[in-house]
């Protein structure tokens, strides 16, 4: 296949409104073939793990690449200076080392966000009013989670939606003022942003005494945990005081997790009860391994996530990802992350290690 | 199965609240009681311990002592003794690791702590060990006897079984009250030593008690650091660096940080006849408590231009790590540690890529990995739990500036080479902050009185007495036989 056919065809595919399991099989082989054939470093990986598009049969046996690789590799079908757009991660880990994602074209991308998107968070409406707690597109051109806000604003959210944070970060002033008009206003209203932004926002609402009662129908939508930018909080401290600041039941405290080496996000359906089930569109699908061995654990054990994604059909569309979960009913648990710093011995571990050696 | 851990003289077992902790491995679940103090208890039990110390422990000679400990050692190393056998079964629950390594591990280990080998501990650090049962003439005149701490605290960490009596027989070897507080991983065999202490001799059972305490519980920290006034802490810089923060600064802390250890093996070792052996001695170092130790091998340096190339060693490693695998299989691993292990393949898989010659050997699901590469890499961790990382160079002298960087961590190394040149590359090695060298097969069994991390088991915990010469003039003026 072409790009342009590979394209043409996850376009069409993630426009229907489900996918059997043979339909996914077929379209999951399609785009290894894709990327088996274009992208070099994957081929390598894939050929050292012994599979081939000969011997892969199933989208199971799909080599999936640690995320770790996109960091030291370029994984990508077509030349990265090429690329619409990348990328990256936000590089805390590892000295600053960032994962790359090259995007020939966002067309992919941006599809598979908005559709998601709009049955997930949007549930049937067509608008919302927004407010953004997360730099925007222009501060932040390399951000997954920008160019996602700046999507859902764009399409998703009513012309007065506003992003809050700005050169300065929080401009509280001015969304407490938006979130007073859209107490008044009865009209619900939605809150968008990275889940440290919330921490920050929830502690100058505490420091200010203030509190709010969204109307009902308003929703908030959180990702990416604290990643040391914020205090730390449990998820159910976390959802119980923003359902307390602002009015906005735990049913309707979304969380999306995403990563920038995916090109489709899971959702669960609120979080009255924590950790919540995450699922994600007919065009991704997840499995729990054994990391050592990469074999699938029964539904139940716990293991590391696998997530197969069609839609990154660039770059390499089965990652083995360093979160921790468990295969439920309807999707997975997530339970964090697994950084292999579980080492109970007195042996150097090598994440203290790279630390000391970075001074 | 239940079992108690802790060792509580002078405290009521009824007044102490419990806190249970579950450990499965090979098919089997112990549950482990272990105590939970409150500051108040824990202020009584220091002072009775710390009083215990004063009055009878320090009235000991050494030599009871001694006697004492090596009788303990020699229930543990009786195979048919209950405490054994306790040790035996339950262990292997406890850390996860397979039961020939715990049983051998135990025996290896305790054989440091006989009567002889005490001797040796005394004698590497004391000219003349009496100075700790009273005033000895010192070289520069006069007298000088050694003092142990009053209250002596232990902070153990680590699943290595046992690793806590090392601490704890120097602590009482210099008449050390002793109070020790043993890691969740592995809270049983201290307070078992204990115990057994307290049946040879009551009395001396009433100097020490093992205690818990949560991870990262600040208070109950807190009231401990109050009451010693000798620290010794294992851990990781962090963990350590939390501690030192909250030590008084009128007490001595002494810190035994993480460290990583590695092996060279010279051209000299790598004919046809001698790498076979020299292979199966490198699988057993890394193979020993899953390399959680801190003198465990990460890393090997192998020379060129011999017989048996690196490669072809790197090969024969990986033979021996897969035989011993039926024999001593690899503990379960927490889902952590296991994509740590395949975090750590995958990544040199990736190098494998840039063509620098890297090779990953053995299958993700074999128990064991073997990285080699061709190119000479700077010492860098493994993923310990039999993950080994080979690298070929030259000559054993382009080690010591690949190491060096890593000063702050490094303790032991083994070295397979020709006597001379063993001591010309362990002084370069010396240099760059290796402070153990030992031979292949022994690098996870330091020889009895090692001098941990470079510094003396026992001479760091005491305190110096001096009775100057002029105190001696004077008072022969004061004598009833003064003319």
């Amino acid at each position: 296949m072409t790009q342009s056919e590979i394209i043409e065809a996850l376009l069409a595919f993630i426009e229907q409104d489900d996918a059997s399991e043979a339909a996914f099989e077929r379209m999951a082989l399609a785009v290894f073939a894709y990327q088996f054939a274009h992208n070099a470093p994957y081929r390598r990986f894939a050929i050292q793990r012994g599979r081939t598009t000969l011997t892969v049969r199933s989208w199971r046996d799909i080599p999936a690449v640690p995320i770790s690789a996109f960091k030291t590799l370029t994984l990508s079908c077509t030349p990265p200076e090429a690329a619409e757009r990348i990328f990256m991660t936000s590089g805390t880990t590892q000295g600053g080392v960032r994962g790359k994602s090259h995007h020939p074209t966002m067309a992919v991308w941006s599809r598979s966000m908005l559709v998601n998107f709009r049955r997930r968070f949007m549930q049937g409406r067509e608008r919302i009013a927004m407010g953004i707690l997360f730099p925007d597109e222009v501060v932040m051109p390399n951000s997954s989670l920008a160019h996602y806000l700046a999507l859902a604003k764009r399409d998703c959210g009513t012309p007065d939606s506003e992003g809050f944070i700005g050169a300065s970060g929080l401009d509280l002033a001015r969304l407490i003022a938006a979130l007073e008009r859209a107490e008044a206003s009865g009209e619900p209203y939605a809150l968008l942003g990275a889940s440290f932004s919330f921490v920050h926002l929830l502690d100058a609402l505490a420091a200010q005494g203030r509190r709010f009662a969204l109307p009902a129908g308003s929703r908030i939508l959180d990702t990416g945990g604290f990643k040391g930018q914020s205090r730390e909080m449990t998820p159910d401290a976390f959802y119980d005081a923003l359902s307390a600041a602002l009015g906005v039941p735990r049913t309707a405290c979304i969380n999306m997790y995403g990563m920038t080496e995916l090109s489709t996000q899971f959702y669960d359906d609120g979080n009255a009860v924590c950790p919540p089930v995450k699922s994600g569109p007919h065009w991704i699908r997840s499995r729990v391994v054994d990391p050592v061995s990469g074999r699938d654990l029964p539904e139940g054990a716990t293991g590391v996530l696998v997530h197969h994604d069609l839609a990154h059909f660039n770059c390499a569309s089965a990652i083995l990802t360093e979160d921790a979960g468990v295969m439920v009913e309807g999707g997975f648990r997530l339970l964090g992350r697994v950084d292999g710093a579980d080492s109970k011995g007195c042996s150097v571990a090598v994440e203290e290690f790279l630390r000391a050696a970075r001074g | 199965m239940i079992e108690t851990a802790g060792h509580l003289p002078g405290l009521p077992a009824g007044e102490v609240a419990w806190r249970t902790l579950d450990f499965s491995a090979w098919g089997e679940h112990v549950q482990v009681r272990v105590p939970e103090l409150t500051t108040a208890q824990a202020t009584t039990l220091a002072g009775h311990v710390r009083e215990q110390a004063r009055t009878y422990l320090r009235t000991l000679p050494v030599s009871q002592i001694v006697a004492t400990l090596d009788a303990a050692i020699a229930r543990l190393l009786d195979r048919a003794d209950p405490w054994r056998r306790r040790a035996e079964a339950v262990l292997p629950i406890v850390t996860g690791y397979d039961r020939e390594s715990v049983r051998l591990g135990l025996s290896g280990y305790l054989r440091s702590f006989r009567a002889p080998q005490l001797q040796r501990f005394l004698a590497e650090d004391f000219a003349n060990p009496a100075m700790l049962d009273g005033f000895q003439p010192a070289m520069k005149g006069g007298f000088t006897r050694a003092q142990g701490p009053q209250l002596l605290l232990h902070i153990w960490a680590g699943n290595v079984p046992g690793l806590s009596l090392w601490s704890l027989i120097s602590g009482l070897l210099v008449k050390a009250g002793t109070v020790g507080k043993v890691a969740s991983a592995e809270p049983l065999l201290a307070g078992w030593f204990a115990q057994i202490l307290a049946e040879i001799d009551p009395k001396l059972g009433q100097c020490l008690a093992v205690v818990w305490w949560k991870g990262g519980d600040e208070e109950a920290e807190r009231a401990w650091l109050c009451e010693a006034d000798t620290v010794i802490a294992y851990g990781g810089n962090d963990a350590l660096a939390a501690i030192r923060e909250r030590v008084p600064v009128t007490a001595r802390f002494l810190p035994h940080g993480h460290r990583i250890g590695f092996g060279l093996i010279g051209a000299e070792a790598l004919d046809t006849r001698r790498a076979g052996p020299l292979a199966r001695l490198v699988a057993q170092d890394v193979a020993r408590w899953e390399q959680q130790g801190c003198y465990s091998p990460q890393m090997l340096f192998v020379a060129r231009g011999a017989a048996v190339s690196p490669r072809e060693f790197a090969e024969r490693v990986s033979q021996e790590l897969g035989a011993l695998s039926p024999r001593h299989p690899r503990r379960a691993l927490s889902v952590a540690e296991a994509a740590g292990v395949a975090d750590w393949r995958s990544r040199e898989e990736m190098r494998g890529f840039d063509e620098d010659g890297t090779v990953v050997l053995g299958e993700a699901g074999d128990g064991w990995s073997v990285v080699f590469s061709d190119a000479a890499q700077p010492l860098a961790p493994s993923a310990l739990n039999r993950t080994l990382k080979i690298v070929a160079v030259d000559s054993l002298d382009a080690v010591p500036p690949l190491v060096a960087p890593a000063r702050a961590y490094l303790q032991t190394a083994a070295v397979a080479a020709s006597p001379r040149e063993l001591f010309r590359i362990a002084t370069l090695l010396g240099e760059a902050g290796v402070t153990r060298i030992c031979g292949f097969g022994a690098m996870a069994a330091p020889e009895a009185g090692w001098h941990n991390d470079g510094r003396f088991n026992l001479l760091d915990l005491v305190r110096l007495t001096e009775i100057e010469q002029s105190a001696e003039r004077a008072a022969d003026g004061f004598a009833d036989y003064v003319d």
